[in-house]
C-alpha cells in the first residue's frame, strides 16, 4: 500500500485488491465487477429468505470473490466500478474474500478511480507460469498464429481474434475481444490480460482494458524456432494439464482400444458399436482405421489417437487390402495385432494439442513420424555428466 | 490420474537392487517395486541382449518361458505365460540370442528366506537393430543420471518439495515422488555404487564390439572339457523358482479376478499343469502362508500378505 500507516486505527484506507489483508482500519476498495449473480439465502432461524449478490472483482492488480448481503433492487451489472467501504475481508483457504454488509456503503465510480498501474510495478511472467485467475502482469511473447472470427454475444455480433501466443516457456492460446492488429510471427508486450479456462485449459483473454506494444522479441524463440520445437517431457506436459501446441518424442508402449478396425456413423461418424450409433441408432457403419497409440518417455505416458491416414503411413498397410484380407481370414483382430507390431517399441515424434483428463492424457497430433534410427546424440554431454561423479 | 502407469527406464544393476514393495489402496490395487533409486515401478522399459527362453512348467498345454536379459551391468529375469499370449508366442519364436527392446510389469518375489528378487512379466517384446540398442542406452543412463542427481539433491535437502514445484523445475513429478519415497525407504545407500557400473553402460553406447558369442576355437588345439557341474540346483534354489512360479499363478489370477483374489482350486489347478503337483504344490502353500507371503483370509481365496 502506497499512503504508509494509517494516522488513526480508524481513519478508513484505500487497498488495491492485491495489498488487501485484515487489519484494524476500516477498508476501502475500489474494483470492477467480473461476475455476479444473485441468489437467495435461507435463513435457518425463521426460515426466511435474504437476498445476496455474489461473484468475483477486479481492480487490475488481483480478483476476489466477494458477497453482497441485502444488495440494491437494481441491477448491477458486469462491469461496473464500485467504490465500497467499510467491508469486511476474511480469508478462505488462503485467499480473501470481501463481504459487504449493513455497515458497508457501495456507490458507483468511474474508470479513472480504479488505482493506477504502473507498468514497471507489475511482475514480469512467463508463459509457463500463467494459471487460471492471474492477472495483473506483464509478458512478452510472440504470436504464432493468429485469426479473425465473429461470434455471437446474446443478441450482438462482435469480432474477435483468437490465436496461440509463446515464449520460450511455452504456448498460450488468447482470445483478443478488442483488434490490437497482431500479426503472424510479431513479438509484443502484453499488459492487463488476464487467463481464464476454457475447455479445461488456460487462456489469455485480451479485453479493452489490455495494453498491447511492439517489442523487439530478440530473447523469443522465433517463429520458425516455435515450428521445429524440442520434446517436452509427458510428464512434464501431464503436470500443466496438456498443451496447445506440443512436441513429445517418445516409445510406442501399447494400442489402447479401440484401435484397428472400427465402423463409424454415416451421418456423424462417431464409433459404431454392436451396429448401433450413440446419437442416430441403427446404422450401416462405414470401416474405418485408428490408432491409439500409447506413447511413453520415461517420465509419462500419453495416448495419440492417429487417423486412418497416420495409421496407414505408420503402419505400412492400408484400410482397402485390409478389409480385402478379411475376406481371406475374417479376423479383425489381426489387423490390430498388425499395427501393434508394426509400432511397438519404436520412437516416435508427434506435434499437436494434449488434452488432460481423468484418463490422462491424449494428443490429436498434426504431425506424428518415426524417428530415424541412428546413434546416441550427445555422448560427450553423458560421459561429462557420469565422469562429474555425484555432486 | 493417469489411466497408465509409465514404463520406468532403468539398468538391470539398479532393479536387482529393489526390493521394496508397495501396495496401493483400493479395490483393485496397483502394485510398485520401488527401487533404490526412487523407480516406482509398475511397468518398465528395459533393452539387452534377451537370451533363448526356456520352459518353466512341464505341462505343454500351459506353457511359462523365463529368459535372461542382459545389459552391461547384470540381467533381467523376463517371464512370459499363457496370460500374456503376445509375449509367449515372441518368446516361443526365439531361437538365437536377439538384442531386444523388453516392455513388461515389474514384480517382487519374496522367497522364505526373506531374499526378495525382482522378474518382469513381459508384455511385449521386440528384436532391435545395433543403433537403436545403443540409442535407448543412452536414453536410460541419461535417465539414470537425471533420476541419480535428484536423489542427491533431495538427501541433501535441495530438492524440490512438492510435485508442483518439481514440475516448475523442470523434474518429472513422477521422478519427484518416487526419490522422495527411496529417501525414506532406502535411506543408507550409497550412490557411487550406483554410478559406477554406468561407465560399462557408456562403453557400450561409444561403440564397443557387440559381446561375441564364446565358440570353440578352431584349428589344431585340443578342447579340454572339464566335468559339468552337477545338474541338481541347491534346493533352496529350486523351492524359490517353483515359489516364484506359484506366486506367478496366484498374482496372475488375482489381477485378473474381480474380487482382486486368486481362487485356491484355481491355482493348484494351474500349478498341478505346470508341473507342481498336489502335495507338493500344498506343502508350497503352507510354506508362503508360513512365512507371511501369501494369506487367506476368506476360505479358498488367495491374495498376497
Amino acid at each position: 500500500m502506497s499512503e504508509g500507516e494509517p494516522a488513526s486505527p480508524n481513519a478508513p484506507v484505500e487497498l488495491r485488491l492485491r495489498d488487501l489483508r485484515p487489519m484494524d482500519a476500516p477498508v476501502i476498495i475500489v474494483a470492477r465487477v467480473v461476475s455476479a449473480e444473485r441468489r437467495e439465502i435461507t435463513r435457518r432461524s425463521d426460515g426466511g429468505r435474504r437476498p445476496v449478490l455474489s461473484g468475483l472483482l477486479s481492480d487490475g492488480t488481483a480478483t476476489v470473490r466477494f458477497t453482497w448481503w441485502d444488495p440494491p433492487a437494481e441491477e448491477v451489472e458486469r462491469g461496473m466500478v464500485l467504490r465500497a467501504g467499510p467491508i469486511q475481508l476474511r480469508e478462505f483457504r488462503g485467499r480473501p474474500e470481501i463481504t459487504f454488509t449493513w455497515k458497508t456503503r457501495v456507490a458507483p465510480a468511474s474508470e479513472a478511480d480504479l488505482p493506477e498501474l504502473k507498468e514497471d510495478e507489475l511482475p514480469v511472467r512467463t508463459v509457463a507460469e500463467l494459471a487460471d485467475g492471474d492477472e495483473g502482469f506483464r509478458l512478452q511473447v510472440r504470436i504464432a498464429r493468429v485469426e479473425a472470427k465473429t461470434v455471437s454475444v446474446g443478441q450482438e455480433r462482435r469480432l474477435l481474434h483468437e490465436g496461440v501466443a509463446f515464449d520460450r516457456s511455452g504456448s498460450i492460446p488468447f482470445t483478443a475481444w478488442s483488434d490490437f492488429r497482431l500479426s503472424e510471427g510479431a513479438a509484443v508486450r502484453i499488459v492487463g490480460a488476464y487467463v481464464g479456462v476454457f475447455r479445461g485449459q488456460a487462456q489469455m483473454i485480451l479485453d479493452e482494458r489490455a495494453h498491447v506494444q511492439p517489442s523487439e522479441g530478440s530473447e523469443l524463440p522465433s517463429l520458425e524456432e516455435w515450428r521445429t520445437p524440442i520434446a517436452t517431457a509427458i510428464g512434464l506436459l501431464e503436470a500443466g494439464r496438456g498443451s496447445s501446441h506440443a512436441t513429445v518424442e517418445g516409445t510406442v508402449v501399447g494400442l489402447s482400444p479401440p484401435s484397428g478396425l472400427v465402423f463409424r456413423c454415416p451421418t456423424c461418424g462417431r464409433g459404431v458399436a454392436n451396429g448401433l450409433c450413440r446419437a442416430h441408432g441403427a446404422v450401416e457403419g462405414i470401416p474405418d482405421l485408428r490408432a491409439r497409440v500409447v506413447l511413453d518417455d520415461g517420465t509419462g505416458a500419453l495416448t495419440l489417437n492417429l487417423d486412418r491416414i497416420a495409421t496407414e503411413r505408420l503402419w505400412g498397410g492400408t484400410l482397402e487390402a485390409a478389409l480385402a484380407g478379411l475376406r481371406e481370414r475374417p479376423d479383425p483382430g489381426r489387423i490390430e495385432e498388425g499395427i501393434h507390431t508394426a509400432l511397438f517399441g519404436r520412437r516416435l515424434v508427434a506435434t499437436g494439442r494434449a488434452s488432460a483428463d481423468d484418463f490422462g492424457l491424449t494428443m490429436y497430433p498434426d504431425e506424428v513420424r518415426i524417428v530415424p534410427a541412428g546413434g546416441p546424440r550427445d555422448l560427450a554431454g553423458l560421459r561429462t555428466e557420469l565422469e562429474d561423479g555425484p555432486r | 490420474m493417469t489411466g497408465r502407469e509409465t514404463a520406468w527406464r532403468l539398468f538391470a544393476h539398479e532393479f536387482l537392487a529393489s526390493v521394496q514393495e508397495e501396495t496401493g489402496v483400493g479395490e483393485r490395487p496397483v502394485r510398485h517395486v520401488l527401487s533404490p533409486l526412487g523407480a516406482r515401478m509398475n511397468r518398465v522399459l528395459v533393452v539387452g541382449t534377451l537370451g533363448v527362453p526356456e520352459p518353466v512348467g512341464k505341462d505343454p498345454a500351459a506353457p511359462f518361458l523365463r529368459a535372461r536379459l542382459t545389459d552391461p551391468t547384470g540381467s533381467f529375469s523376463v517371464t512370459a505365460g499363457g496370460f500374456q499370449p503376445r509375449a509367449l508366442g515372441a518368446f516361443q519364436a526365439i531361437r538365437d540370442p536377439q538384442r531386444s527392446l523388453v516392455v513388461g510389469k515389474a514384480h517382487l518375489y519374496s522367497g522364505r528366506d526373506g531374499a526378495a528378487y525382482g522378474s518382469i512379466r513381459v508384455e511385449a517384446v521386440r528384436a532391435i537393430a545395433e543403433e537403436e540398442y545403443r540409442l535407448d542406452l543412452a536414453e536410460t543412463l541419461r535417465q539414470t543420471l537425471r533420476r541419480l542427481d535428484l536423489l542427491d539433491d533431495i538427501r541433501g535437502g535441495r530438492g524440490p518439495e512438492s510435485a508442483e514445484s518439481a514440475a516448475r523445475a523442470g523434474v518429472p513429478p513422477l521422478w519427484w515422488a518416487g526419490a522422495t519415497r527411496a529417501v525414506a525407504r532406502y535411506p543408507s545407500i550409497d550412490l557411487a555404487t550406483f554410478r559406477a557400473p554406468l561407465a560399462s553402460v557408456l562403453r557400450e553406447i561409444g561403440g564397443g564390439s557387440p559381446p561375441v558369442p564364446v565358440s570353440a576355437p578352431a584349428g589344431n588345439v585340443r578342447v579340454t572339457h572339464t566335468p559339468a557341474p552337477s545338474p541338481v540346483l541347491p534346493p533352496s534354489a529350486a523351492v524359490r523358482a517353483q515359489e516364484a512360479s506359484f506366486l506367478d499363478i496366484v498374482d496372475d489370477l488375482a489381477e485378473r479376478s474381480a474380487d482382486g483374489y486368486a481362487d485356491l482350486k484355481e491355482a493348484l489347478g494351474l500349478a498341478e499343469r505346470r508341473g507342481l503337483h498336489g502335495d507338493r504344490a500344498e506343502e508350497l502353500l503352507n510354506g508362503l502362508e508360513e512365512s507371511g507371503v501369501l494369506e487367506e483370509p476368506i476360505v479358498g481365496k488367495l491374495r498376497r500378505a
